[in-house]
């Protein structure tokens, strides 16, 4: 029981033509419905439910809300209560808040973003189906990506006056929903500042992650490929459509993740991710990388910390 | 890049008296970026992130695209305010570096904090 997985991220985009010009063709993922406030869903060919992302048309870029699926309707009830018994109050929007969506359980993380919790959305089935099914798809667009695989929040850090949300964000996804600790960064004098934070449900090393900056947004989402060389391949397709790369392909130390960094045309930054990097597990040990080794555990090769890795967000 | 034909127009950084040739059909920081040039910050170019937020001093711009209402709110859009990879010149510009970038764990860590903040790494287009 309880949360099974990421389920879609809802983005505020300025132009949206251009936006979802982006995610087809550069991501590869299609449209599958559109409503009448001009919100757009589109979902990854290996992806069974209706949508993963939602584009709302808005004058800045960020993030609307987050969205896991949980396992069983009742998780809902039960999750309520051990939320709002940690110290956090919900809304439990009815059915059809969102097309295509049953009812969702809704709250803000300490750190102020809002997430959503729901257990039905309607099924449409991966690009290959369930039966005898090929291993892709014909027609692939761009990177031709599987699936949303995370989402990397910045959560408001101030050491001079106490506040830690990536802490607090850490403590309430273990204690309320069950999340685990698979990696953390420490820094501060006394090395014991939770400065970010990777979560886990599934067994891949992240399902979440919490890094600390100066106020809270949107650090990026995630879209899972095969393997390093559709990596490559996915920043080819990048340069050939003028996508402005933020980080070209590498390798995380942590999670080991092998990447690219990127912008969608409103500036919400977007990553290719492959690699599983490990099995992540309840009882594995946590990974923890200290102050001094920052920078190789953001981008393994050079080593050097990239300042927009902390700086730019929206 | 010596011998576009594009016309061009000089932009000039006020701070760090940095100046370039900018093409009239390319943003203020496509025409630094493509020149391997630094003085304005540059964050997601796509006019969402604010990093490389300015204020036109002399001579004027024209828009390519939105500019988020979260960085630049349209007091700030009256009196001169922009983000720099949102705008084409159409006269030689004067401008002066609004952004600010705040370090992450600043007063804890043993991170220096730079006084200038530097750009991503520039790449030629």
């Amino acid at each position: 029981m309880g949360v099974l997985r990421i389920g879609h991220a809802s983005l505020k985009v300025m132009d949206m033509a251009a936006a979802v010009q982006h995610y087809e063709k550069v991501l590869g993922l299609k449209t599958t419905m559109q409503d009448k406030a001009g919100n757009v869903y589109l979902k990854c060919w290996d992806e069974w439910d209706k949508y993963s992302l939602v584009l709302t048309p808005s004058d800045q870029a960020g993030l609307n809300h987050i969205a896991y699926k949980v396992e069983k309707d009742a998780d809902l009830d039960a999750l309520r209560e051990r939320i709002e018994a940690w110290g956090v109050k919900t809304e439990m929007l009815p059915e059809g808040s969102l097309p295509a969506t049953g009812r969702m359980l809704q709250f803000r993380l300490p750190s102020g973003h809002e997430m959503r919790l729901y257990a039905m959305k309607e099924f449409v089935g991966t690009e290959v189906g369930s039966t005898n099914p090929d291993p892709w798809p014909d027609g692939l667009k761009g990177a031709g990506a599987h699936w949303l695989d995370h989402a990397l929040l910045m959560c408001e850090l101030n050491p001079e006056t106490g506040v830690n949300t990536v802490a607090d964000n850490t403590r309430f996804m273990t204690e309320a929903l069950d999340f685990f600790l698979t990696e953390q960064v420490l820094v501060g004098p006394n090395g014991d500042m939770q400065a970010a934070t990777w979560m886990a449900r599934t067994t891949t090393p992240h399902d979440i992650a919490f890094v600390g900056g100066p106020r809270s947004g949107l650090h990026h989402i995630a879209y899972f490929l095969d393997s390093w060389h559709d990596v490559l391949k996915a920043a080819d397709v990048m340069a050939k459509n003028k996508v402005r790369i933020d980080v070209a392909p590498t390798r995380h130390g942590i999670t080991r993740g092998e990447t690219i960094y990127f912008f969608d045309p409103s500036g919400n930054r977007n990553e290719t991710f492959a690699g599983l990097g490990y099995l992540a597990q309840r009882d594995r040990p946590v990974t923890t990388w200290t102050e001094d080794m920052l920078g190789s555990g953001i981008f393994y090769h050079t080593g050097d910390l990239v300042p927009s890795f902390t700086e730019v967000y929206t | 890049m010596q011998f576009s034909p594009r016309p061009t127009l000089q932009v000039h950084v006020a701070q760090t008296g940095e100046c370039y040739a900018c093409a009239g059909d390319e943003s203020l920081l496509r025409g630094m970026l493509r020149l391997g040039r630094r003085g304005i910050p540059v964050g997601c170019v796509n006019g969402g992130c604010g990093v490389c937020k300015v204020r036109i001093v002399e001579g004027s711009v024209r828009a390519l695209g939105p500019v988020s209402r979260a960085h630049v709110s349209a007091d700030e859009e009256a009196q001169g305010y922009t983000l720099a990879c949102r705008v084409a010149p159409t006269a030689a510009v004067r401008l002066e570096v609004a952004g600010r970038l705040v370090k992450p764990f600043s007063g804890a860590s043993a991170i220096p904090a730079r006084a200038h903040p530097p750009t991503t790494q520039p790449k030629e287009t």
